[in-house]
């Protein structure tokens, strides 16, 4: 009876580490190299809870022969530990149970029944105890990881062929809407600003069609065709994601587009991208794939797409400093507590005035971007004028918002990069009126530049903020170290191990006229 | 894949086959390449039905036969459902699911009950892009008081008016009498105030007539409305397209009538073309007026579209009173029918370019809402600090 019990209770906590397992490598994007990656960082296969359960899994087959009630109890009381354990944990990004999830998951609970039920059928030949059914389900429970790397891949050809038909089903309904005029956006940031300001500028003469939230890889736009475009959408615009080289052209050879932007070319995901011209060579795949009646729009503040040349179709370049040579560019700029208000010049010199709530260089520059393709589509200038003034800040994007305690919080949580962290601290600089706090876990997916490039924003922190509170260990020694290197006095710097501990700190001292900058968010998989 | 456009038509009203020649005129118009067409019939009880015979005007001879070729449905009245339910699911065998979903809807319904508000109000709870007038401008627009009221304030000219209620006629009569009599002077033209078509209309020379006409008109409404009736005048139709930012007014018509004011069978019996709607009675298109006045008839049908902010199109009705040269607007129909194509098509705009008018300012007005905030994402409930007050409701007054 005890020995029925323990099996119970050791396939709940499987089932709960199966999911907990499955909700890593959904995060990794399911990819095995990024989910192994994970797996040799994190440091969860020496977790205590496996070396535990490994203990106790040793224990009860060497104590087995005496007295089962011993192994059982044991099996038990840590199965039930466990279950509790990852019962209770809460996780920032919680697994969704997607069909392709489900796929996955059974596939792991089938390939653990495998062995499960072979030890079953020879403990009844054998006339032997179940608790070694209750044993193999401990030691599936110790290598959980491997069950997922081995369903995975499993099911890839299953997962390809099924994504296959979904893709040339979003090439049939493409098909059918030749005067559909399809827009990419794709740059190491401010792509997903961008295409929120152009999807509300052209929304003024046309039915746009956006790919949501974060849709920016091939199944994400597949998705966005087949569940979401109408046959009444005149403008779709094509938000590009890549994480290797080729993953933009695989959307671009999908959707063919007509209008490419280039938003910027930075430091951004370098630990699969390597180098900088790879990431140049990525963001121009949108470029090249565009036809010769087509148009790019390019950003030529940023060195390495000022330098690249673009033959294949007409290119206009805008800036927002004063560096990049081009054809368009945005001046005077100027803040204020209400917005932002610049001045954008054209090639033959026509000067048009705007206005908007938004704050932040970057914020006019991917403006600029949207503006020069409205003004390509036709749309009235004033009816681009009136839309930029009416765009709302988009949330964790630069977001500025006063809380009715008269504190100011920034709200830059997003994928957070070297420049525009380095954006984000020029704005808290010029809050005055207050003290300027910064609450951070650094920049992730640096690659081989992570120390350094985290030492640097270091630097920026020591030279825009009063109070710095570090979350994580992650980059801790890296910004500590490129704070130390400034000499600053004023600094007061805190390191705290979760976001939660920050909001404990702040809620004791915070008072009205501070401003609070959140600069980047970690998911689970980096904590 | 085409844009499905639902055309919503019948309804519980006193214009009911008049709402299923224009509608059926509207289904043919529409350009067949680009869209497909959902044919929505309202029987005048009120049940939805849908089907391809619903298409062909000589099946509405004998109703209970046309929707046994028909597919009873329904809406739910859940916010982004476009589809169309079906009323009976078919059993072990039969059909299940929707019969289809739709992109846009384009209500062709005329009168009480449909084009004063309250079906609006079912598509608005849907969030279905529609054209025509909102829930504010039906009703504004179907009721004579406050559509009078409103262009009134905005300075555009209507003809002098009393309005009282039947309870009111009932406990002040003589009061109201001599308000009329002193106010306005006869002749006077007694009009229940939320109808439409002509019905129970009447003229009144004189004390007794005036008591007898409101009597009548009473029976169809409680909300009553006596205007100075005009001697001399001429009725000049105008049509308005767009919505209240950029519209346009098409050119004038002027209706032909039989006795002194357009009555029903004016309307739509005129001569012996049988069902062939507005398009059937006796008009002059262009209106043959002076270059100034059409101008001016023109810009006024403008501005009460714009005032009342409507949608779509819509037909704005003028007096002319033929002694002084005044214009005045004298009533709105923003579901006009047979949708005014034919000033239209007088105008220069085909009727197949009318409907895809319409269906892309149905869009344009669904993406225009969703700029707009609607309703806030935290739930004050579970905020620190709560709801002031808390469950026990405000504090209550000391005693």
């Amino acid at each position: 009876m005890l020995v029925y019990i323990t099996i119970i209770i050791a396939v709940i906590a499987l089932v709960f580490e199966f999911r907990r397992q499955l909700m890593m490598l959904q995060q990794n994007s399911y990819r095995n190299d990024r989910y192994s990656r994970w797996l040799s960082t994190s440091q969860d296969s020496t977790s205590a809870m496996r070396l535990v359960s490994g203990a106790v899994l040793l224990a009860s087959l060497s104590t087995l022969t005496p007295a089962i009630w011993i192994s059982a109890g044991l099996i038990c009381a840590v199965s039930l530990t466990n279950t509790i354990i990852l019962a209770r944990k809460k996780y920032k990004k919680p697994l969704v149970m997607t069909r392709r999830a489900s796929r996955i998951l059974l596939t792991m609970l089938l390939l653990a029944a495998i062995p499960t039920v072979i030890c079953l059928f020879v403990c009844q030949a054998q006339e032997a105890s179940l608790i070694f059914v209750a044993d193999i389900i401990l030691a599936v429970f110790c290598f959980s990881q491997s069950f997922a790397l081995a369903a995975n891949w499993l099911l890839k050809p299953v997962e390809a062929n099924i994504n296959r038909k979904y893709y040339q089903d979003a090439e049939r309904i493409l098909r059918g809407m030749p005067d559909l005029k399809i827009i990419g956006v794709t740059g190491s940031y401010g792509k997903t600003s961008t295409k929120h300001y152009l999807n509300r500028i052209l929304s003024e003469k046309y039915d746009v069609m956006m790919t949501p939230g974060s849709f920016n890889t091939t199944m994400g736009v597949i998705r966005t065709v087949r569940e979401y475009l109408k046959p009444y959408n005149e403008v779709f615009i094509v938000e590009m994601g890549a994480k290797q080289p080729g993953d933009i052209k695989e959307i671009c050879d999908l959707v063919h587009p007509e209008i490419g932007i280039v938003t910027a070319v930075g430091e951004q995901h370098l630990e699969s991208f390597k180098s900088i011209e790879n990431v140049q060579r990525t963001k121009f795949e949108l470029i090249d794939s565009l036809p010769t009646d087509g148009l790019a729009v390019v950003n030529n503040d940023f060195p390495f797409v000022a330098n690249r040349k673009v033959d294949n179709v007409k290119c206009i370049r805008y800036a927002v400093s004063e560096c990049g040579p081009a054809q368009y560019i945005a001046e005077d700029i100027r803040y204020s507590a209400h917005g932002t208000s610049f001045t954008v010049v054209t090639p033959t010199g026509e000067k048009f005035g705007f206005s908007t709530h938004l704050v932040g260089e970057c914020n006019v520059s991917n403006l600029l971007a949207a503006i020069i393709v409205a003004l390509r589509l036709e749309v009235p200038i004033e009816k681009i004028s009136y839309a930029v003034n009416d765009i709302q800040q988009v949330e964790h994007r630069l977001n500025m918002k006063r809380t009715p305690g008269g504190v100011t919080i920034i709200d830059d949580a997003f994928n957070s990069n070297p420049t525009g962290s380095k954006m984000a601290l020029d704005v808290l600089k010029m809050m005055t009126g207050g003290r300027r706090i910064i609450v951070t876990p650094g920049m992730i997916e640096l690659g081989e530049r992570q120390e350094e490039l985290n030492a640097k924003f270091g630097e920026y922190i020591a030279g825009a903020a009063d109070i710095a509170i570090i979350v994580g260990h992650y980059n801790r020694e890296a910004i500590i170290s490129g704070i130390k290197s400034t000499d600053t006095t004023s600094l007061d710097v805190h390191t705290v191990n979760s976001f939660s501990e920050a909001q404990q700190l702040l809620a004791t001292t915070l008072k009205p006229g501070d401003t609070i900058l959140y600069e980047n968010d970690l998911p689970d998989t980096f904590k | 894949m085409k844009t499905n456009i639902g055309v919503f038509f019948g309804g519980r009203s006193t214009e009911h086959e008049i709402s299923v020649i224009s509608a059926s005129q509207a289904m043919h118009a529409i350009n067949r390449d680009k869209y497909d067409v959902t044919p929505i019939y309202i029987t005048k009880q009120g049940r939805f039905y849908t089907g391809d015979a619903l298409f062909e005007i000589s099946n509405y001879r004998n109703i209970p036969s046309l929707l046994e070729k028909c597919t009873e449905v329904y809406l739910k009245p859940i916010y982004g459902d476009y589809n169309l339910y079906r009323a009976k699911t078919g059993g072990l065998f039969g059909a299940k699911g929707p019969v289809c979903t739709l992109d846009v809807a384009i209500p062709v319904l005329h009168g009480t009950n449909v084009e004063d508000g309250i079906f609006e109000g079912v598509l608005e709870t849907i969030g279905i892009p529609y054209a025509g007038c909102d829930t504010l401008a039906s009703a504004n627009g179907m009721d004579k008081i406050t559509m009078k009221m409103i262009l009134r304030e905005s300075g555009v000219p209507v003809i002098d008016y009393v309005w009282f209620t039947d309870k009111q006629w009932f406990s002040r009569r003589d009061e109201l009498i001599a308000k009329i009599e002193e106010k306005i002077g006869y002749p006077v033209i007694v009009k229940p105030a939320n109808l439409g078509s002509s019905v129970g209309i009447g003229r009144a020379g004189n004390r007794e007539q005036l008591i007898e006409k409101v009597d009548i008109a009473q029976k169809y409404s409680s909300r009553l409305i006596v205007e100075h009736m005009v001697d001399n005048l001429k009725e000049i139709n105008c049509s308005v397209l767009g919505d209240c930012d950029e519209y346009e007014s098409s050119v004038l018509e002027e209706p032909i009538k039989s006795a002194e004011i357009l009555s029903y069978e004016d309307k739509y019996m005129g001569g012996t073309k049988g069902a062939k709607g507005m398009q059937a009675s006796q008009k002059r298109i262009p209106a043959e007026l002076p270059a100034e006045m059409t101008d001016r008839i023109r810009h006024l049908a403008g501005e009460t579209f714009r005032v009342l902010s409507c949608h779509g199109v819509s037909r704005i009705d003028f007096i002319v009173d033929d002694d002084t040269n005044e214009i005045f607007v004298n009533e709105i129909n923003t579901i006009p029918g047979s949708l005014s194509f034919y000033l239209w098509e007088a105008t220069g705009l085909s009727f197949d370019k009318l409907m895809d008018r319409l269906v892309q300012l149905a869009l344009k007005r669904k993406r225009e809402q969703g700029l707009k905030t609607v309703s806030y994402d935290q739930n004050i409930f579970s905020m620190s600090g709560g709801v002031k007050g808390s469950v026990k409701g405000a504090k209550s007054p000391k005693h």
